[in-house]
């Protein structure tokens, strides 16, 4: 029994689905990663710069979030909480790899990549703030990620982050400042 | 969002991720789901092998509880050297009835002895 309740709000319906979850109903995961997995290979995607990747790690996400799922207790949204675990996982996979993905190519649309391409129309401005976003240090490009593409608060994102507030925003003054440089053929100097 | 003053960088930077905030991808749950049950099934299989291995692990030491001690084998393995060695011998000698053959003459009451030994004979 997991269809969605008209009258509880999305937080308030992932509290429920993820009680069913707990209780091995399959309907209620498939039901949560519908909701949540765009958003969630959307800021991968960003992180990672691979479409593949992207979704193999957000895979892992849900398939821990299930693993999880009797010890989980709802004080936060779920949304941050999926985001909470891919932000580890991409911290792993970093150390995994043993570098960062500073070079533009690997942030390039991938071959047969339709998906991505149609959707977003890459201009020739986008295409440069990808390039841009992908040299920043790895900790400045998850802030600005969390804070201008999930539109998280800076609380949220200090806690998943693992740093207090005012770190968080210190990371993302020099994100801005140093994509101000790097865009300076667009904007000027800053 | 009210992290950000609009300023037309801002914008554009809001504009260049946001079109990226989601990524749709068809059939994606469907992928989770069996990702999902494919893991429940192995864990299914750990479990039940490491309660085998547990199971197999208490009869090995039951059966090496139960077994002699080192130093109960020792002494077994001793006891048969010794017979393994002393058998040739018996057989050199022949079955243990025999040795009474063996006996000196002297130590044998013969009527021989007597008649030679008594004095004035």
């Amino acid at each position: 029994m997991s269809q969605p309740d008209p009258i509880l709000s999305d937080d308030e319906d992932d509290k429920r689905l993820m009680a069913l979850v707990a209780e091995g109903d399959d309907d209620a995961l498939r039901m949560i990663v519908h909701r949540h997995h765009a958003r969630l290979v959307g800021y991968m995607r960003g992180e990672v710069g691979s479409q593949a990747t992207a979704e193999e790690l957000a895979m892992e996400v849900f398939i821990r979030l299930h693993r999880a799922a009797s010890r989980w207790r709802p004080d936060a949204k779920l949304s941050t909480y999926l985001i909470h675990i891919a932000h580890n996982l991409v911290l792993n996979e970093w150390r995994r790899r043993g570098r960062k993905p500073t070079t533009a190519l690997e942030f390039a649309a991938e071959p047969g990549d339709q998906r991505h391409d149609s959707a977003r129309r890459v201009t020739e401005l986008d295409e440069a703030f990808q390039r841009a976003i992908a040299q920043l240090p790895t900790e400045q490009r998850t802030a600005i990620l969390l804070v201008v593409q999930q539109e998280l608060p800076y609380e949220d994102i200090a806690g998943i982050m693992g740093v207090p507030v005012s770190t968080v925003k210190t990371w993302i003054h020099r994100a801005r400042s140093r994509l101000r440089e790097l865009l300076k053929d667009f904007y000027g100097p800053a | 969002m009210d992290n950000f003053n609009p300023q037309p960088f801002d914008k554009d930077l809001s504009a260049a991720l946001s079109s990226g905030r989601e990524i749709s991808v068809p059939g994606f749950a469907d992928r989770v789901i069996v990702a999902v049950r494919l893991e429940r099934r192995r864990q299914t299989v750990i479990r039940w092998s490491s309660l085998v291995t547990a199971a197999a692990a208490c009869v090995v030491t039951v059966l090496t509880l139960q077994s002699p001690s080192e130093e109960s084998l020792n002494r077994q393995t001793v006891a048969l050297v010794a017979r393994e060695e002393s058998s040739p011998l018996a057989d050199l000698l022949g079955i243990a009835d025999d040795l009474s053959l063996l006996t000196p003459v002297v130590d044998k009451k013969s009527s021989i002895v007597d008649v030679l030994a008594t004095p004035g004979s």
